[in-house]
């Protein structure tokens, strides 16, 4: 399977010559470099790349799913599951392939969870459309109407099937991450990872001022810092931040408790003005007393930290070696170059205001909430603990492992898990997992169709087939009976009240979800039939493909008179010996 | 070729002729079935692999890079008609191809192409008047409904068709929101309609959620964050101050020195460069301002300022978003704080200051994004595009900017007439009994610009896969009996209908397109067409040889 992306590239590049050679265009009105495929051979190429993409991919769902190990050009290796990494990492040529491969960031973006099922369900919504387009010659704008209808009621019938969670019982919670960690590489360690997540998140999570809802921002105040070595089971959430930094000078003091914390931006070095100014000396005392000044700038700026006893001073910039000195003697210790990101992230734990000038401060600004100030060495690294922190509402997760490649998986999926406990959060309802919504909408669709009639009954039909591609999908991924448990499984869809039956995994058996305890967030699931049906008839629309034109080189109207002449002998050339 | 007394390739008469027929199809063709509302998308791909996925005529031919010069020119038509009208750029290109077909097959029969430019020019002339005369309605007879049924047409053959109640309801209230009547046309009375200017709807794309989930938003919508976390999220009563000047430390110009004897001013000119910036600073801030906009930099040591004062600075906004901030809140964008007063002081005018109820930052997608809400004015409005990916909210950007136009063009011309193919077959009739009022040879010419006219309805069905042929028959049998007779003078209004391939009232459908658009294309399409006809030579230059180094083979 790891051939298919070349398959592609192949595939492409051969028509492309074809139509070189069957060329002998009358008249070259393009570039000669440009290459058309058109009609339906663009429709089908378009739906055998998607379909590529698709199939790169159908291993990784479900809970029986497989890494893929990747080599990139440099040599480095990537292992995971996670569709997005995967296609991330795929070179395509095809355009549509490169589509698809679009539609999983978009997803990765907004939900962060779902990466392979998007590409899996759009790949098999074109699939589906084959038939239309080949064999009953429907007009692909009828198949578009009806893919967008089906959307509509998809929609819909997601509201009537989500129920509503509890956000603040964590073990519901908890079984939603673990839903969609189950899939997952870190599934074999169990609860603890979904616990981080939940943790992690539960930790960031803050009100939007004067509204119910919630702002989680995992970008900017979860940081995952892996450190390769001792065991899984020794990760954790911190309550506070770890930077990986060392005090500047080896005799302050490593470790503190209830610190005063003083975060800064600014240098403590002596810093030239921006303009250009020179200095003529006529005294050589002058040269003294400018270098006196340098020393004395220092020594002010470090009296001014002083003044507000903190325990530890962080900057993001440097600091020179007199004011380690001044410092270390007021007892001070002192983190630099702490990048921008560590110490928002820092202020928010500690709750101090990032400061520019020292002199400028207030006794607000200074971070209290800190209950432990530690310097460690974990492995061959040296890490500052900001710990202990009362309500931080930023946090930093400490992952342990045995390699960087599978640590990196761990944060991947670490990374899905906060962001599906983030959309609970946000928007508190979940959907039956284990394919059980997709079948259960497949059924909605087929009953609605029982009422419809005209042209575009049958491809609304196919948007309920494609759905089943998940069900589908999870059952061949555990090795099941592929059509008599989705016959099965349909059947109990049939009448519209087992909406929650759907494929157990691990075992492949067909099971309700109320007893595995399968939960999505409707985020996730919305966005992935949205995304996926609109991307589908997105490609279907398409019935040319022009490659190599070029984007925004052309010369604006009239101009290149020269370069016009030098190209233009070329192709009448051609022409008069033809 | 030797003998001849130019260094180039020359060629004349029908051989030029026949070439640049085989040109202009070419580009017609390409274009072609992208027509109406079943036409289909092209994908278009360049040499880096970058994709963009479209329907519209003028983007697919400023993609395409064409060579051939008369190819050319129907690329600028294309763009030409984009930038006057904003929509019916695959429309015009059409017609002018099929013209320009017509023309050399009447050269071929041995008539003279003056004779041909003069009856088209005939043609074009009646065809306008026609159009101006009979087919159109007034928008003011037919309300709000009429502009979103135009707007909806206009969006019919998009990515956003299917959708178009919804994206129309948006073009319309956008456009309705950002008119403007000047004060000098109110005391006048003269273009009360007000002018409503497209760019003042600025459009943010941001992938996720579906095209249905995007919105318009009453106000401005920025990409930028705040410049530090540590300030508010949101503000009610915002005062916005718009500064264009930078609030990092001041800087002396450049290759300005300053000499200085004495150590000690050297830290003086330091400490005075951090102080200008927070006087500024402080001046804005006791002025009541709020939220600064920066088009330059703001130093991260005046953050600290902003944080302790609970007030939002953004920094590095573009200059466009500044002024169309300022034009939203009724503030004024400050070059500089001078004062003219008082020589070297600064101060900040009143008036200068930006008012909107609320401002407020949200995360759409993986982006955040930087509300104003409540503005003054109504004129500055965001329209926020969700969808599958980045191909396809290019591809909706377009699409709604098409709308926009079209409905700014309805408003302002104020008529309109209906879609589907009814006006060209209407004037194709027409045009044909005036060839047979003529006595002359333009007589062939007018006949043939009529037939030309019909490619756009024949396309239309084709693309459909109808029968062209039966449908079109029909067609015109409505349109001859409602020029002839009198009772039957409502069949004008008929043209085809695409989803099911029948002839209907197009009117009545809700089918129209702002009568400017029509006349202007067809004026377009012809004036491209004589162009090209008037051409009967063609010569083409050797590439300029280095006279120092005659071989030309280090050029």
């Amino acid at each position: 399977r790891n051939s298919r992306p070349v398959l592609i590239v192949y595939r492409f590049r051969k028509s492309r010559l074809e139509m070189a050679n069957a060329g002998g265009a009358p008249i070259m009105v393009m570039n000669q470099s440009t290459q058309r495929e058109s009609g339906r051979k663009a429709q089908l190429s378009n739906i055998a790349a998607a379909k590529a993409v698709a199939d790169i991919i159908r291993t990784t769902l479900g809970p029986r799913s497989m890494l893929k190990m990747m080599l990139d050009p440099m040599g480095g290796i990537v292992m995971t599951n996670d569709g997005f990494a995967i296609l991330r990492e795929i070179d395509v040529s095809h355009p549509s392939a490169k589509s698809m491969i679009e539609l999983s960031r978009t997803q990765d973006e907004e939900v962060g969870d779902g990466t392979t099922s998007v590409i899996i369900l759009a790949g098999e919504m074109l699939h589906v459309a084959l038939p239309f387009l080949e064999k009953v010659k429907l007009h692909p704008t009828v198949i578009v109407a009806a893919y967008r209808k089906a959307l509509d009621d998809c929609l819909s019938t997601l509201e009537t099937l989500a129920r509503p969670i509890d956000c603040e019982n964590r073990e519901e919670m908890l079984r939603v991450v673990r839903s969609s960690l189950g899939t997952k590489f870190v599934s074999l360690f169990g609860d603890l990872m979904c616990s981080l997540a939940l943790d992690a998140v539960q930790t960031i999570a803050v009100d939007i001022d004067d509204s119910k809802k919630k702002d989680v921002d995992i970008k900017r105040y979860a940081r995952i810092e892996k450190i390769p070595g001792g065991e899984l089971s020794d990760s954790k959430v911190l309550s506070g931040v770890m930077i990986n930094k060392d005090i500047t000078h080896a005799s302050m003091r490593r470790t503190i408790e209830n610190p005063r914390i003083m975060l800064l931006d600014c240098p403590l070095e002596y810093k030239k003005g921006e303009s250009i100014t020179n200095i003529e000396m006529l005294n050589p005392a002058d040269w003294k007393r400018y270098l006196e000044i340098e020393e004395e700038y220092i020594e002010k700026i470090c009296k001014d930290i002083q003044s507000f006893k903190p325990d530890v001073v962080i900057t993001e910039k440097g600091v020179s070696d007199l004011a380690q000195h001044f410092l270390q003697q007021a007892n001070i210790s002192v983190l630099r170059r702490v990048r921008k990101s560590d110490n928002n992230r820092l202020a928010r734990a500690t709750g101090a205001t990032i400061g520019h000038q020292p002199d400028l401060m207030h006794e607000s600004d200074i971070g209290t909430r800190c209950g432990l100030f530690e310097v460690r060495k974990i492995g061959d690294e040296y890490w500052t603990f900001i710990e202990n922190c009362k309500d931080p509402k930023a946090c930093t997760i400490m992952l342990r492992g045995a390699s960087k490649d599978v640590l990196s998986e761990i944060e991947r999926n670490l990374h899905d898990a906060m962001n599906v406990a983030r959309n609970v959060i946000c928007d508190p309802r979940v959907l039956p997992g284990g394919g059980a919504t997709e079948l259960a909408l497949a059924a909605a669709l087929r009953s609605n169709s029982q009422s419809m009639h005209g042209v575009s009954l049958r491809p609304y039909q196919a948007v309920a087939a494609a759905l089943e591609i998940i069900p589908k999908t999870l059952i061949e991924n555990c090795g099941g009976h592929v059509i008599r448990l989705l016959t099965e499984l349909r059947a109990k869809h049939a009448n519209g009240k087992h909406t929650t039956w759907g494929i157990d995994g691990v075992k492949g058996r067909i099971v309700d979800m109320e007893e595995l305890n399968i939960w999505e967030p409707f985020l996730v699931k919305s966005q992935t039939i949205k995304t996926s049906i609109e991307s589908a008839t997105v490609l279907l629309r398409i019935d040319d493909i022009l490659s190599g034109v070029s984007k925004g080189k052309r010369d604006p109207a009239g101009g290149g008179g020269l370069q016009q002449q030098q190209t233009d002998p070329e192709t009448f050339g051609d022409e008069r010996d033809g | 070729m030797s003998q001849l007394p130019i260094n180039g390739v020359r060629r004349v008469g029908q051989e030029v002729r026949d070439q640049n027929v085989m040109a202009v199809s070419a580009i017609s063709n390409v274009v072609k079935s992208s027509l109406g509302p079943v036409g289909l998308d092209k994908m278009l791909v360049d040499e880096v692999g970058d994709v963009t996925i479209t329907n519209d005529g003028a983007t697919i031919l400023k993609l395409i890079e064409v060579e051939h010069p008369a190819a050319k020119i129907m690329v600028e038509l294309a763009i030409l008609q984009d930038e006057e009208v904003g929509d019916g750029t695959t429309s015009v290109v059409i017609i002018a191809a099929e013209l320009i077909k017509r023309a050399n097959e009447l050269v071929k029969n041995s008539i003279h192409p003056t004779t041909i430019i003069s009856g088209y020019q005939r043609a074009r002339k009646e065809a306008c008047k026609f159009i101006a005369d009979h087919m159109t309605k007034k928008v003011d007879t037919l309300g709000r409904k009429c502009l979103l049924e135009a707007a909806k047409t206009a969006m019919s053959s998009k990515i956003i068709g299917l959708d178009a109640d919804f994206f129309a309801e948006i073009a319309v209230t956008a456009i309705e929101r950002v008119r403007h009547v000047s004060e000098e046309s109110k005391v006048e009375k003269k273009d009360a309609k007000g002018r409503s200017s497209v760019k003042n709807v600025n459009i943010l794309k941001v992938h996720g959620k579906s095209q249905n989930d995007s919105r318009l938003v009453d106000g401005i919508a920025l990409y930028q964050t705040r410049a530090a976390q540590g300030m508010p999220r949101s503000l009610k009563n915002a005062r916005i101050a718009l500064v264009d000047f930078d609030l990092r430390k001041t800087k002396l110009q450049f290759n300005v020195n300053v000499l200085i004897t004495n150590p000690e001013n050297l830290e003086a000119i330091r400490d005075r460069e951090t102080e200008l910036t927070k006087e500024r600073i402080d001046l804005l801030l006791d002025a009541g301002v709020n939220v600064v906009i920066s088009t330059k930099g703001i130093d991260d040591l005046a953050m600290k300022y902003f944080i302790d004062r609970n007030c939002i600075a953004i920094r590095r906004v573009s200059k466009r978003d500044a002024k169309r901030i300022a034009r939203a809140t009724g503030g004024r964008v400050l070059i500089s704080l001078a004062d003219i007063d008082n020589e070297g002081g600064e101060v900040i005018d009143e008036s200068s200051i930006g008012v909107a109820e609320s401002v407020h930052e949200e995360r759409i997608g993986d982006e955040d994004i930087f509300f104003i809400n409540g503005c003054q004015t109504t004129r500055s409005q965001t329209l926020i595009l969700r969808g599958a990916n980045d191909f396809m909210l290019d591809e909706m950007e377009r699409s709604i900017h098409d709308a926009l136009c079209i409905v700014k063009r309805t408003l302002e011309s104020n008529r309109v007439v209906p879609g589907g193919g009814a006006v060209e077959v209407a004037l194709s009739v027409h045009l044909e009994h005036v060839a047979e009022s003529m006595g002359s040879r333009e007589q062939l010419a007018i006949f043939e610009f009529a037939q030309a006219l019909l490619v756009i309805p024949k396309t239309l069905a084709t693309n459909g896969a109808y029968d062209a042929a039966e449908l079109i028959a029909n067609l015109r049998a409505f349109h001859n009996a409602a020029q002839t007779q009198e009772n039957k003078k409502h069949y004008m209004w008929t043209g085809l209908d695409l989803t099911k391939g029948q002839v209907r009232d197009n009117f009545a459908a809700g089918v129209l397109e702002p009568a400017m658009s029509k006349i202007k294309s067809i004026r377009f399409a012809t004036e491209a067409a004589i162009t090209i006809l008037r051409i009967d030579e063609h010569i083409t230059m050797n590439p300029k040889v280095n006279p120092k180094n005659p071989a030309g083979d280090e050029m």
